[in-house]
């Protein structure tokens, strides 16, 4: 009796197991988190270790913001390999929703996340539908072209943008309106911003609509007939994206009170310093932005520092020949070069 | 006689000056299996364009279950119960062989761990479990082929179209796959083929659909179709020459 | 009313201007299917160049083309050779490297001008003339002239020499070129090397106009895809009437709307062709969805 019972439940046991092999085989939310909390602890620990240190702990501060937006561009532009350079633009109206209703209206720039999301999203989704019907190259025109009409509006509507000279904000620190007194305060909050994007980004690419984001950035045709509604999920990666995106700009708001359009729409400094930032760390990797932001940060202030004085343009002579030559020998950034370390070395284990 | 499942009226499709299709109609039953045959550059693969959508027909309508799907588009019929490979494998090459299959699979099970269960059963079917975790990219023609029927299979079609899924195979791949065929067909799967080698057709398919310059000139059985001296001339004649 | 036809001859001009920068964006963007950001840099090269010629060797910009037009050229497939060929198969990876040198084009000549703005004459440059109470600039007109001779040129050499057809051949389907013996690499070296040495064509004629700088590349770029969308990939005559089109749509919303908002307003023309006719007025239906005809 208990042996035959033995039996039957070894034998179902191993039905049940044959019917989930799949799922043995897969990675999942799950096994991402020890990781991603491993990372965030690493960085909080930085941050408290340089909280007396300024200028470390700026340089690191704005790593992690442009990590954070790197982390975000690479929803749409690494899993969806659909390539924006207008990212500056719903960064800019983050900036300009927190820095508007928190200067006219007096709303806690924690309150105003949610209508930049919203209106990051909405304008991304706009822009995005008559261009996501072709394929090929016209997202990246389309997108260039949004930088520069961005720029002439926000030249031109004065009573949001300050115009030329820029949206100014009170001093008036507290939590409550995101200003700081502690420069580590800001370094905590911008760790907080990237491991929001960080979280995001691995529940997207641990669910069905990053698998369908990378399907359709693959090959287009094979998506289609499993199924996948083409547009509809580059709409979602792109709106997720311009989303978190538009979080960063409230952020970065609040963290330097001035803002101005040819800084903040800069198609180099901002719109393709973050797609670049994905290339040089790993586009379509989890954390190749993150790494590409503690990188290219530091060496973007020090070569500007450097070289930048000593050379008009030196320091984007620089940045130039690097995005020439990580296209061409580095596509999968510093963090594909790790991985191929990594797996030679496990091999001659 | 079962239900009529598919329905094809006068389908033509034009590329300009050339009739890669023209004016194809029959219709398929609930769980038959046909096979779709003819020279190189006939139109099948055309043809499979204008039941799964790839390409938009000419003139022709395009039924099944009923419905009149002509103007919808692939990722619509394939909800519907459309699945299909293609000719040229097209690999999602960054992704795992198992998340290949799983691209499928994700169709009917949104939930990650049921589409890499159902994934990984189709890859089962097509002797490609082994291979799961590998990089798609480093497959062989042979490999991607079978797994082309594994992500289709991982739709769970209620009509599965299978472009030239044998060729190119090593025997024991090829009894694999036909095996594959006939167990879908027997447990009731609705197959159209497309196949060169009529060997192969005869052993599979009861029903035999010949296609000679986007023009339909034979439909019926097998045995007497492959006799048939229109069909000789067109297909066999030519491949002989 | 005056005005009016003033605006329309400016807008002409411009679109002339335009014409003549985008015909060779348009042979690259058509035939190679590359989105060529750093194609600007070419036309502010070929400022520069003429600038060299006429501050060394006391050259007429006009005569300078002769020089400058050929150098670019072979700069041009010297780029392609280098940089694009490797990334055929990856648009991502070449939108990233036309960008690299976008960057690196524009930043060596800033670092080797100091970014001093320079500007320069030519015989023509004081001459206007006078037709029916509108004015034209004698320069402008040379232009428009150049963007008409371009275009025809470009036209019957892509129609009745050989290599132009070749060019034909692997732009409407790369692999059956390739299978009818068209050595394609060859013929994408030599499109693009055309393309950019028509844009050092554009800059050298535009500098009798324009202030010298190390950016103004990106005043015409974005107005040059604008024209390459609207006309049509691939298509010269595309090229020519979307030019004047984009032309006039910045003259007329400069003038009647405001300067500022003239960017805006070509880009919502640019979104609205994709949205009625994404193949652009005279490109060949299907030609947006580029790349490769489809296999299956
Ligand atoms: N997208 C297209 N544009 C233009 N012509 C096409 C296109 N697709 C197919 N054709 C042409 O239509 C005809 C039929 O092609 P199709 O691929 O359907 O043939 P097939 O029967 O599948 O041939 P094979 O046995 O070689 O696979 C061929 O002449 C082919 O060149
Ligand atoms: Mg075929």
């Amino acid at each position: 009796m208990s042996n035959l019972d033995l039996a039957q439940s070894g034998a179902l046991g191993d039905s049940r197991l044959a019917g989930r092999r799949g799922a043995a085989e897969v990675w999942t939310v799950a096994n991402e988190l020890p990781t991603f909390f491993a990372v965030v602890a690493a960085i909080g620990l930085a941050v408290y270790l340089l909280s007396n240190q300024f200028f470390y702990l700026n340089l690191l501060t704005m790593a992690l913001l442009f990590g954070g937006l790197a982390v975000s561009w690479n929803i749409i532009g690494g899993f969806g390999g659909q390539f924006s350079i207008a990212h500056s633009v719903f960064f800019a109206i983050g900036a300009y929703t927190a820095g508007n209703l928190y200067k006219h209206f007096g709303v806690s720039p924690w309150i105003a996340i949610l209508p930049a999301m919203l209106l990051s999203a909405a304008v991304a989704a706009i822009v995005s539908w008559p261009v996501f019907r072709l394929r090929g190259p016209f997202f990246a025109i389309a997108t260039m072209a949004l930088t520069e009409v961005a720029i002439a509006f926000a030249m031109h509507w004065k009573a949001v943008t300050g115009g030329a000279s820029g949206l100014t904000i009170p001093y008036r620190a507290g939590l409550e309106n995101m200003i700081f007194q502690q420069r580590w305060a800001y370094a905590a909050l911008f760790l907080g911003y990237l491991a929001v994007t960080l979280l995001t980004s691995i529940v997207i690419l641990r669910s069905r609509l990053g698998y369908y984001l990378q399907a359709v950035r693959d090959n287009d045709k094979a998506a289609e007939a499993s199924g996948i509604p083409i547009m509809w999920t580059k709409l979602k990666g792109m709106a997720i994206s311009a989303a978190l995106t538009g979080i960063g700009g409230v952020f970065f708001m609040m963290y330097v009170r001035i803002v101005e359009p040819a800084g903040l729409l800069s198609l180099f400094d901002v719109g393709v310093k973050i797609a670049l930032i994905a290339l040089i760390g790993g586009i379509g990797t989890i954390y190749g932005p993150l790494l590409g932001a503690l990188i290219l940060v530091p060496l973007d202030y020090w070569l500007r520092a450097f070289m930048g004085s000593a050379v008009p343009g030196g320091n984007l002579i620089v940045l130039g020949l690097i995005l020439v030559l990580g296209s061409l020998f580095m596509k999968k950034g510093v963090a594909g070069a790790l991985r191929q370390v990594y797996r030679a070395w496990s091999r001659q284990q | 006689m079962s239900a009529i499942q598919l329905g094809v009226e006068g389908v033509t499709k034009r590329f300009g000056g050339l009739t890669a299709v023209n004016d194809v109609s029959f219709a398929l039953g609930q769980g038959d299996i046909l096979s779709l045959i003819g020279p190189n550059g006939a139109g099948k693969t055309t043809l499979f364009n204008l039941l799964t959508g790839q390409l938009a027909a000419t003139a022709g309508k395009v039924f099944f279950d009923g419905a009149d799907i002509t103007h919808y588009r692939p990722n619509q019929r394939a909800r519907l119960g459309l699945g299909r490979t293609f000719q040229i494998s097209q690999t999602l090459t960054s992704l795992s062989v198992l998340e290949n299959a799983m691209i499928g699979a994700f169709l009917h099970h949104p939930r990650i761990a049921d589409a890499a269960d159902k994934a990984y059963a189709a890859l089962e079917r097509v002797g490609l479990a082994s291979r799961a975790k590998e990089e798609a990219g480093h497959l062989t023609l042979g490999e991607r082929r079978r797994l082309e029927v594994a992500r289709a299979l991982g739709l769970e079609p209620r009509l599965l179209l299978l472009d030239e899924v044998m060729a190119g195979l090593n025997q024991t791949e090829l009894a694999r796959i036909v095996d594959v065929v006939v167990a879908l067909n027997a447990s009731g799967q609705t197959i159209i083929v497309i196949e060169h080698n009529l060997k192969v057709v005869r052993t599979f398919s009861k029903r035999v659909l010949v296609l000679d310059r986007g023009k339909m000139i034979a439909d019926g059985g097998a045995d007497s179709v492959l006799q048939d001296p229109v069909v000789v001339e067109a297909y066999v004649g030519k491949k002989k020459q | 009313m005056d005005q009016f036809f003033n605006v329309v001859a400016l807008g002409m001009l411009l679109g002339g201007t335009y014409a003549l920068v985008s015909v060779g964006l348009n042979l690259i963007f058509g035939v190679i299917r590359i989105v060529n950001f750093s194609q600007g840099e070419f036309l502010m090269l070929g400022m520069y160049g003429a600038y060299l010629g006429y501050s060394t060797m006391g050259l007429d910009p006009y005569a300078g083309a002769f020089i400058v037009v050929p150098a670019l050229t072979l700069l041009g497939m010297v780029v392609y050779w280098l940089v694009m060929r490797p990334l055929q198969n990856e648009p991502m990876m070449q939108v990233f490297a036309s960008f690299g040198l976008l960057l690196l084009i524009q930043n060596v000549v800033l670092a080797i001008t100091g970014g001093v703005g320079m500007s320069m004459n030519t015989p023509f440059s004081q001459v206007t003339l006078t037709i029916a109470g509108v004015q034209f600039s004698a320069t402008r007109l040379i232009i428009l002239l150049a963007a008409l001779v371009a275009a025809g040129g470009l036209g019957l050499f892509l129609a009745k020499t050989n290599f132009g057809q070749a060019i034909r051949a692997v732009a409407q389907d790369r692999m059956a070129a390739q299978l009818m013996g068209i050595n394609v690499e060859r013929t994408f070296m030599w499109s693009f090397g055309i393309g950019t040495g028509l844009a050092g064509l554009a800059g050298v004629l535009l500098t009798p106009i324009y202030t010298l700088s190390p950016q103004i590349g990106g005043n015409f770029v974005m107005a040059a895809f604008a024209v390459v969308v609207l006309g049509g990939l691939g298509s010269v005559l595309g090229a020519l009437v979307g030019g004047f089109i984009v032309g006039l749509t910045e003259a007329f919303a400069g003038y009647y709307i405001d300067p500022e908002l003239k960017h805006a307003v070509i880009f919502i023309v640019f979104i609205a062709v994709l949205l009625i006719k994404p193949s652009g007025l005279f490109g060949q239906a299907g030609a947006e969805e580029v790349g490769l005809r489809e296999q299956s």
